[in-house]
């Protein structure tokens, strides 16, 4: 049989805690807060793996793990697979090699290979869990108390009214005062009582510390010591967006704009005097803890800190052919486009974001001007900042979140502040909840909302007037980046950079991508935001290298020092030679409405950047072209072959108040490539792939490609492992459906009013999405690899476990071999499988609704 | 006119029968709506222009007579005035802008079709509540509005609070129930063949004669208030409106934003002359649209999420409407209402933009928003409020508001804790002792009745009581969906029973009656069966089973089995359900209150067991077990935290 069991220990603490059982309350609130989401409020949305917590295991037991804990979906259901399969998107081949892979012995294959295909609709449904049926669920079945039911609206009007950040009129926390003593004060200090806290068995514990709360309340709900931890980490999965939240919160207060003091352990006292206020009310004094309730056999427990697990094979083996269908696709394309053409000296060179909606607007680019060179790097472009603009209430971070910025940016400008004075009539409905000011506004405008929605509704594309688009930001002000003084801001920023600092971040950068000679006279320096209308994820659709920010700071401030004669100077020094005649422009693509905005133009006005005209030329065509190819997405959008009619229809979309999907993100995110656009130039990859530059040759000691590495695995695989597993089960990874979303306290979404706060994506950005790994392609050979790998530290356990998959790509022979913790094995494609060709990209789309697999493109010229 | 009126009435039916026989292909389904939305605003353009040329008369128009009996009948009467006029038009502007704005939101969403046949659903009952001549055919849109409303804060079934929520603003809306079916038997007790809309201003013609007397009609006003103040959200059910929120934004937006949320207002308009009539009722009306306004303008200070800060700001204008319509100011309440219906269904559609107005906007200008402004705004209470009240009054302000005015507890506490209870009791006890203890007391009012001739129809008492035991053990029958269904069952045809005791010679119309319950029932037994065939109920009686997805024929036959339990009016139990209170009466009026009381609560009973049954998400745990060979099984250490 293939029922292959092993009792997996990683970690030879087990016996350890099966001793010292007593409970230590901090201990254990460390382990289970590692199992809670991390995700930010949402005015900053940074993409990262759903499942870190289990990281340290292989891809699929992980998964297995985290399904058991949080009741979720592993897998796509059979019959998806089995319909791809049939559709030929996932071949034959794919399939041995997966059944190869998947560690069954030889005389089990032919029954796996039967079970792939039989008829099964339920085998994908979540496993009996930890969250769902636990011990907590005996309140309900045997005591018949739905205490989540109970505790959960007021524990979350309690700790939303306590972090809000905007939303209501009166705030709930006196300046400075903690979670725990701000439910204190009402319980206490007030003439009504604080439902249920009036209780008159919980009174007394009121007046300890959460420490003792916690201790006493799990003495009496629980009693039994071994499942204190148990009890405790169930409480926290029955809300693990709210538990989240504060723990996000307790481990970096800046997170909020309104700073709140609060920590898991004060949740969990709150929380816990709520249960036993309830159980109080409920059942009187004298009910039975949880430890003396009868349990269902099919209970999970966490004793001893171990958890019985099952991969269900078939839908293992399913997956992983699905992914290698996908990937081969990319690494016969590779194989295939072995020798390109020559291509001309380039009059322009672009350098763009890695972000994967990037990569079709480049090919387009390429193949409407052959002249033009692009290049792509991670979207703050190697400067690392906090960003003030004018109009910006406070600093963000301008840079992954992995890195720590220590200088602050402010914009400075010279335009007159418009005057403008709270209430202005157009956004009367944000104000308009007072009870006389209401009175007077229903009755006097309320009527022209009828117009206004009238034409909101049937003429969109006329936006709203109160949110302006990213192509309007100002760019008639200048950032104030050269430092003048040493002193640190109050909190500890430097404000600006000194010229060798520019020098360190541009050359930097330069070098990364490989672009130290050979400058065309125009560079521009593209970042990319999104606009949208109507939709609270929108930093999720920003640039994911700049903690979801737009990235045009960061573009602005690029080309400003690398056109700076001082940092020229210094560069030079250095091996860098930018000649004279080269100019460095900053614009913003706007990825939803596919919009291009130059920076700057006082600028331009002083240093003239003639080739910049052509370029703009260029691109106008590459982004009508590049909405098109967009469209082909959007079941509802036009369907012709006209690049206008494709791009004003993406322009209406942005702008439309009732379009929850103003474009598509990441959804076809699949493949990472690290190396020279001679690899992938000439390859239609349907905006699938995220492209870094980088040049094999001048990396001997694979440095380069480490740090190249360490901001490309966990951006680039954070967002594809997010889109995986909120594809996979939308309702647990995923925020569910945007539909029925309430704002709360401008932290975060939920459903209704008394809901938990929904982490993950919404289904409308990923419901397109074909869940696979990241498949991660670097041009370097084996050895360097080898010392690249040794030097990537706490990364390392992407590769190693398999959280996405990592070709290397010999760049002399093209040799391809995938690694895995048990070193390089060369990847054989058989001979099958012929890379379809086309002359050039709209060749290829039309009529084509699904992912489109990798072309090699015969012509260049458009 | 006549064609126009009906047409106003009939084409959302139309557009439901349309989506209900499409397949799930969302050009059709959005063609038909898009259709049915121009046809019925040509419609109600034509009937208004023609109602105009007429000088707005107040129009009536009687269509045929469903049921006539004696001195009962049931007319399909129509009826068109200002009011109505006003509310048609508002009805189909916010109607044809959510169905065109769901079109794109709604795309792609599994229950895109589900969504549509039940707007429309609910459309024809709302046209049904504004163009009814009566208050029976007002209490039938009311019935529709109800369901479609329950199945839309419900749209997100696998979801357990959505699903919860869903049973709580039904059971606000069944409650309500009583007040509207008691007013519809007292309009026929005073009003006899007058109880017409058009006549009853008429009836009040005469100050110095009143209709009825002052008792009654204090009454009457009385229970007319309750349905329109718990349709309406207002005290003491504001609660309610807040959770409704489940549903898809616009839905939110369509029902609890705009129109549902006035209905309440709607029936009071109509119902003028009867609690206009005295100075009292008239100021019942004031004070709870007062108390409305202060609890919530409170409650909503506090409200930090943005939909139940609108449902706040729209029930303190509701309860204006109601202090406004005490005050007599009909023209002012019809502005008012368009204003609000027009303003919130906009605020929540645009909801979802409160992060990047609040941020992007409000950070950016130069107001006096909180980040930027050293915090002069967003804080505990007011300034004026911090500086003049005492530390302990200044906690206890907000805790009143975290609150919400305790109405949720109030009411649980009032209504619905003792019924519970009480069936608890019911439901703990032997059943062969039930048997006993009930054949012994109608033996015991038998024997008299028997021995002494006194007329028969007091055997009707101990059956009525009997009837109302029944519902109050299917409320609160947990472990058994059989018993609930029996307990239902038996209690509408101890009401047909009662009935025949009262007045032998109704015979006909209680066979009216049992023909809808009795088949409603029987269906609902057997779809039951079949549904827990391979289950062991009693193990996780409060699991949700989320049959909807994976037994979805069967689910629909146990909708419609609940439907007609509960006389919904594709019925002929509904019919029944009117008939037996006209007898009641006639004969006994004292009779109506438990009739109504068991009505309500085996609603109530009937939607919670459907909800347990057909709502939820599968998992492993309610799918048969299969045979799980191929798996690779791993016992795996889960206390050694990561920390990358």
């Amino acid at each position: 049989m293939a029922d292959r069991e092993h009792n997996q220990f990683v970690s030879n603490s087990s016996n350890e805690t099966a001793e010292n059982s007593k409970f230590d309350l901090d201990v254990s609130i460390e382990h289970i807060a590692h199992w809670l989401p991390s995700q930010g409020p949402i005015k900053d949305f940074i993409h990262h793996n759903t499942l870190h917590a289990v990281q340290n295991y292989p891809f699929h037991e992980g998964v297995a793990i985290a399904a058991k804990i949080f009741g979720a979906r592993s897998y796509l259901p059979l019959e998806d697979y089995q319909e791809r399969y049939r559709q030929g998107r996932i071949d034959d081949d794919a399939l041995d090699w997966a059944i190869e892979h998947s560690g069954c012995v030889p005389q089990n294959r032919e029954k796996l290979r039967k079970r792939l295909f039989a008829e099964d609709a339920n085998s994908h449904y979540p496993p009996v869990s930890l969250a769902n049926h636990g011990i907590r669920n005996a309140w309900l079945t045997r005591l018949e108390v739905d205490l989540n039911s109970l505790v959960h609206p007021i524990l979350f009007r309690l700790l939303g009214n306590f972090l809000d950040q905007g939303i209501s009129r009166w705030s709930l926390p006196k300046n400075g005062e903690h979670f725990w003593d701000c439910v204190l004060r009402l319980a206490q200090n007030s003439l009504l009582p604080l439902y249920p806290l009036n209780e008159a068995s919980v009174h007394g514990l009121l007046s300890q510390t959460p420490d003792q709360v916690i201790k006493a309340c799990l003495e009496r709900i629980v009693g039994d010591e071994t499942l204190y931890e148990q009890y405790l980490l169930e409480l926290l999965l029955a809300h693990p967006g709210w538990a989240g939240m504060v723990r996000i919160i307790e481990q970096n207060s800046k997170s909020l704009l309104a700073r709140r003091e609060i920590s898991l352990k004060e949740m969990l006292a709150v929380e816990l005097v709520l249960e036993l206020a309830f159980l109080h009310k409920k059942k009187g004094a004298q009910f039975p803890g949880i430890a003396a309730l009868p349990r269902h056999d099919s209970t999970p427990l966490l004793k001893n800190g171990t958890l019985k697990v099952k991969i269900p094979l078939h839908l293992r083996v399913w997956h992983e052919a699905m992914e290698w269908s996908l990937h081969k696709e990319l690494l016969a394309g590779l194989k295939a486009n072995a020798s390109p053409a020559p291509r001309p000296q380039p009059e322009a060179q672009a350098l763009f974001c890695i972000d994967d909606r990037e990569c079709s607007l480049r090919r387009y680019l390429e193949e409407i001007n052959p002249a033009i060179e692009t290049f792509g790097a991670a979207g703050f472009f190697g400067i690392d900042f906090l960003y003030q603009g004018l109009d910006d209430a406070y600093p963000v971070a301008q840079c992954p979140n992995i890195i720590v910025p220590k200088h602050l940016i402010k914009e400075q400008g010279s335009k007159p502040k418009a005057d403008n004075k709270t209430g202005k009539l157009s956004n009367m409905h944000f104000t308009a909840h007072s009870m006389f000011r209401g009175w007077l506004y229903t009755q006097t405008l309320g009527l022209g909302y009828a117009v206004r929605m009238a034409w909101n509704v049937f003429r969109p594309g006329s936006k709203l007037p109160e949110i302006r688009t990213l192509s309007e930001v100002e760019s008639h002000s200048h950032l104030h980046l050269v430092r003048e003084s040493d002193e640190p801001t109050e909190d500890g920023y430097l404000l600006g950079f000194s010229f060798t600092e520019m020098a360190d971040r541009v050359g930097g950068l330069l070098r990364n991508i490989g672009l130290t000679k050979n400058f065309a006279p125009t560079v521009v320096i593209v970042a990319h935001g999104s606009s949208s209308v109507n939709n609270p994820h929108f930093a999720a659709y920003d640039c994911g290298a700049c903690s979801g920010k737009p990235g045009a700071p960061n573009a602005r401030a690029f080309a400003w020092m690398a056109n700076n004669n001082l940092v020229r100077a210094i560069l030079a020094e250095r091996g860098i030679d930018i000649p004279d005649e080269t100019r460095f422009v900053a614009a913003l693509h706007n990825t939803s409405r596919d919009e291009i905005t130059y920076f700057d133009p006082h600028l331009l006005e002083e240093h003239p950047v003639p080739g910049l005209h052509v370029f703009q030329q260029s691109m106008k065509k590459a982004l009508q072209r590049n909405a098109r190819e967009r469209c082909r997405w959007f079941e509802l959008g036009p369907q012709s072959q006209s690049n206008e009619e494709a791009h004003d229809h993406v322009m209406e979309r942005a702008t439309s108040i009732f379009e929850p999907r103003p474009e598509y993100n990441h959804s076809n995110n699949l493949y990472a490539i690290v190396g020279r656009r001679d690899l992938t130039r000439g390859l239609f990859m349907d905006r699938r792939a995220f492209l870094h530059s980088y040049d094999p040759a001048t990396d001997t000691q694979g440095d380069i490609m480490a740090r190249i590495l360490s901001a490309v695995i966990p951006v680039c695989g954070g967002i594809n492992l997010e889109y995986l597993f909120s594809r996979i089960d939308n309702s647990v990874y995923g925020a569910g459906t945007k539909l029925p979303h309430n704002v709360i306290g401008l932290l975060g979404v939920a459903n209704g009013v008394e809901g938990d706060l929904r982490t993950g994506l919404p289904s409308q950005m990923v419901e397109v999405h074909e869940p696979a790994r990241l498949l991660l392609v670097v041009d370097q050979t084996r050895e360097i690899l080898d010392k690249t790998i040794a030097k990537l530290g706490p990364l390392k356990e992407w590769l190693d476990n398999e959280w996405v998959r990592f070709v290397a790509c010999d760049p002399n022979s093209r040799e391809l071999s995938l690694y895995s913790v048990n070193g390089w094995e060369a990847v054989e494609l058989s001979g099958n499988y012929q890379v379809p060709q086309a002359s050039h990209s709209e060749q290829i789309i039309p009529g084509k609704t699904k992912t489109i697999p990798v072309h090699q493109l015969t012509r260049r010229h458009a | 006119m006549n064609a126009l009126l009906l047409s106003c009435q009939f084409i959302p039916l139309l557009g439901f029968l349309l989506v209900f026989l499409s397949d799930r292909n969302e050009k059709k389904i959005a063609a038909i709506s898009f259709w049915c939305s121009h046809a019925l605003g040509l419609c109600l353009a034509g009937l208004l222009a023609l109602w105009a040329g007429a000088g707005f008369p107040g129009y009536e128009y009687e269509w045929f007579t469903l049921y006539e009996a004696g001195e009962y009948r049931f007319p399909v009467l129509f009826y068109l005035d200002r009011v109505g006029a006003v509310y048609m038009f508002c009805v189909w502007a916010i109607f044809s802008v959510i169905v065109k704005y769901c079109r794109v939101y709604l795309h792609r969403e599994a229950g895109y079709k589900r969504f549509f046949l039940t707007i429309f659903a609910f459309v024809f009952g709302l046209n049904m509540v504004i163009l009814s001549g009566s208050i029976d055919m007002l209490f039938a849109g009311w019935e529709i509005v109800g369901i479609a409303s329950f199945l839309l804060i419900a749209f997100y079934r696998h979801r357990v609070q959505p699903v919860r929520n869903a049973l709580r603003a039904y059971t606000i809306y069944r409650f309500c129930d009583i007040g509207l079916l008691l007013g519809s038997w007292m309009s026929h007790l005073l009003f006899h063949e007058s109880q017409h809309f058009s006549q009853l201003a008429n009836l009040f013609d005469n100050p110095a004669m009143p209709p009825a007397g002052y008792a009654s009609l204090l009454l009457l006003s009385f229970l007319i208030l309750i349905a329109a103040s718990g349709k309406s959200a207002q005290f003491p059910f504001c609660f309610w409106l807040p959770r409704a929120m489940e549903g898809p934004t616009p839905s939110s937006a369509i029902f609890y934003g705009a129109l549902s949320v006035h209905l309440g207002v709607f029936l009071l308009l109509r119902t003028t002359p009867i609690w206009g009539y005295h100075y009292f009722t008239r100021f019942i009306v004031f004070s709870i649209g007062l108390l409305s306004v202060i609890i919530a303008a409170i409650s909503e200070k506090t409200q930090s999420n943005i939909k139940g800060q609108i449902a706040y700001a729209s029930i303190t204008q509701v309860g204006f409407m109601f202090i406004e319509l005490a005050l007599g100011l009909e023209t002012l309440v019809l502005i008012h209402f368009l204003g609000n219906a027009f303003l919130r269904c906009y605020q929540l559609l645009v909801s979802p933009s409160i992060v990047a107005h609040l941020l992007r906007v409000e950070g950016a200008v130069d107001t006096d928003f909180y980040i930027k402004n050293g915090s002069s705004r967003f804080q505990f209470l007011p300034a004026s409020i911090r500086d003049t009240l005492p530390e302990v009054l200044q906690n206890t302000l907000y805790v009143f508001s975290l609150q919400e005015g305790y109405l949720k507890l109030i009411v649980r506490a009032v209504l619905w804790s003792p019924l519970k209870r009480l069936g608890a009791t019911i439901n703990t006890m032997n059943p062969r002792l039930k048997l006993l203890s009930a054949c012994a007391v109608f033996v015991l009012f038998w024997l008299p009745v028997a021995a002494i001739g006194i007329n028969s129809k007091y055997l009707a008492i101990p059956i009525a009581v009997f009837m109302v035991l029944a519902s109050l053990s299917a409320f609160s029958q947990k472990h058994s969906p059989f018993g609930v269904w029996n307990a239902i069952g038996l209690s509408s045809i101890l009401a047909g029973v009662a009935v025949w005791f009262l007045n032998p010679d109704a015979w006909f119309d209680v066979a009216i009656f049992t023909s809808g319950i009795v088949p409603a029932w029987i269906l609902g037994l057997a779809v039951l069966a079949a549904l827990l065939k391979n289950e062991n109920f009693a193990d996780t009686p409060f699991a949700y089973r989320a049959m909807a997805e994976t037994q979805p024929k069967l689910s629909l036959l146990l909708f419609l089995s609940f439907l007609g339990l509960v006389g919904f009016p594709i019925s002929p139990a509904f019919l029944g359900e009117d008939l037996l209170l006209s007898h009641a009466s006639n004969h006994a009026p004292w009779f109506a209150l438990p009739i109504t009381i068991a009505f309500v609560i085996n609603g109530i009973a009937a939607a919670r067991v459907f909800q347990r049954l057909c709502m939820g998400r599968p998992s492993e745990l309610n799918v048969a077990a299969e045979d799980m060979a191929l798996e690779v099984k791993h016992t795996v250490e889960t206390s050694q935290p990561h920390t990358a």
